[in-house]
């Protein structure tokens, strides 16, 4: 069952510090090598294309083939991450050979530079808030004439309805303080009961403040009864939305 | 803020729908990329995954957790038995 040859891409970087790059223990994928071009390289590993048959097929799990290869891809793109200024590149993108990861570092090398230089210096960090589970009223119901029951039935949805409120409050406070310290942030995807998730680019000189504001601020949130999610520090994967192509 | 090593959830987040795009003819395509971020977003979303995330609000909802719905109903049917058992206790308000 061998297909194709391919060369699985993961980051573009300038590749100046490539000796030392401490490469990580790969679960699934062979060892990362560098494509050289111009002042830019591709982190590339060789690969069989029928690796990634059927992938879309199969139910992810925590130790299936898909994690496998998304945690490998994630820890060659935090190798390279330690020493110097990454574009990490969506999972599953393959290129055909040598002459084409060439081909694609050429053409798209002053696109390529100005983004590297952006990110230069920064870290991305995630935040998410959720509204956070309703008290659960413990009283017993019995003894409790009808109008009672209805008026503290209504309380209760007032006082859960004016938590949330301060839920969302709480939220907005610790995203705008955040985003005052962060070059840039990004919303991500939504999901019912999300008050916030988003990921910030913070320049390494801004960390210590932004982690503090997502601790005191997160606290401040965490007290009104919501749950407060953070990740990072993380490659810049929420800032690097380019489309790369051969041009011609 | 901790950085503690990360889960599944968030590291697919990141590495399947972000980052730079190869498109044209120098891509191979080995893998249907839509289709296997709207799996891996059910799988994220599937109630596992969410109650490790700390997302469990609707265990609690009768619409989401059928069977909230029927400890309610128990409980509110053990208490009006009692009630029934014990006539007195009403009467006396």
């Amino acid at each position: 069952m061998s297909g194709e040859r391919g060369l699985c891409a993961y980051a573009i970087t300038r590749g100046t510090r490539w000796d030392l790059v401490g490469l990580p223990e790969l679960r699934a994928a062979g060892p990362p090598e560098l494509i050289r071009h111009d002042g830019l390289a591709l982190v590339v590993t060789e690969v069989d294309t029928a690796l990634f048959g059927g992938l879309d097929a199969e139910e992810p799990a925590e130790d299936g083939l898909l994690a496998k290869l998304v945690r490998d891809h994630d820890a060659i793109v935090r190798a390279v991450f330690e020493h110097e200024p990454v574009l990490p590149l969506r999972f599953g993108t393959v290129v055909a050979d040598e002459p084409a990861a060439r081909r694609l570092l050429s053409s798209s090398c002053d696109e390529v530079t100005r983004w590297l230089d952006r990110v230069a210096g920064h870290r991305e960090w995630g935040v998410r808030v959720d509204h956070g589970a309703q008290p659960v009223e413990e009283t017993p119901l019995t003894g409790l004439s009808g109008a009672d029951y209805l008026r503290r039935r209504r309380q209760s949805r007032l006082d859960g309805r004016q938590l949330k409120d301060h839920q969302a409050e709480a939220a907005q406070a610790l995203h705008s303080a955040l985003a005052g310290l962060a070059t840039d942030a990004v919303h991500r995807t939504q999901r019912p009961q999300t008050l916030l998730d988003a990921a910030y680019l913070v320049q390494e000189a801004n960390e210590d403040a932004f982690r503090r504001a997502a601790a005191e601020l997160g606290e401040e949130a965490r007290g009104r009864g919501a749950t407060v999610h953070a990740t990072g520090p993380w490659p810049p994967y929420s800032f690097t939305r380019l489309e790369l192509g051969v041009a011609g | 803020m901790e950085s503690t090593s990360s889960s599944l959830a968030d590291v697919l987040e990141r590495v399947l729908d972000k980052g730079v795009v190869i498109v044209g003819d120098i891509a191979v395509n080995v893998v249907d990329i839509e289709l296997l971020t709207l799996r891996v977003r059910l799988f994220i979303a599937s109630a596992q995954t969410a109650r490790e995330m700390g997302m469990d609000w609707w265990t609690g909802d009768p619409f989401f957790a059928p069977h909230s719905a029927r400890a309610e109903l128990d409980r509110r049917t053990t208490g009006l038995e009692a009630a029934a058992k014990a006539p007195e206790a009403v009467h006396e308000r």
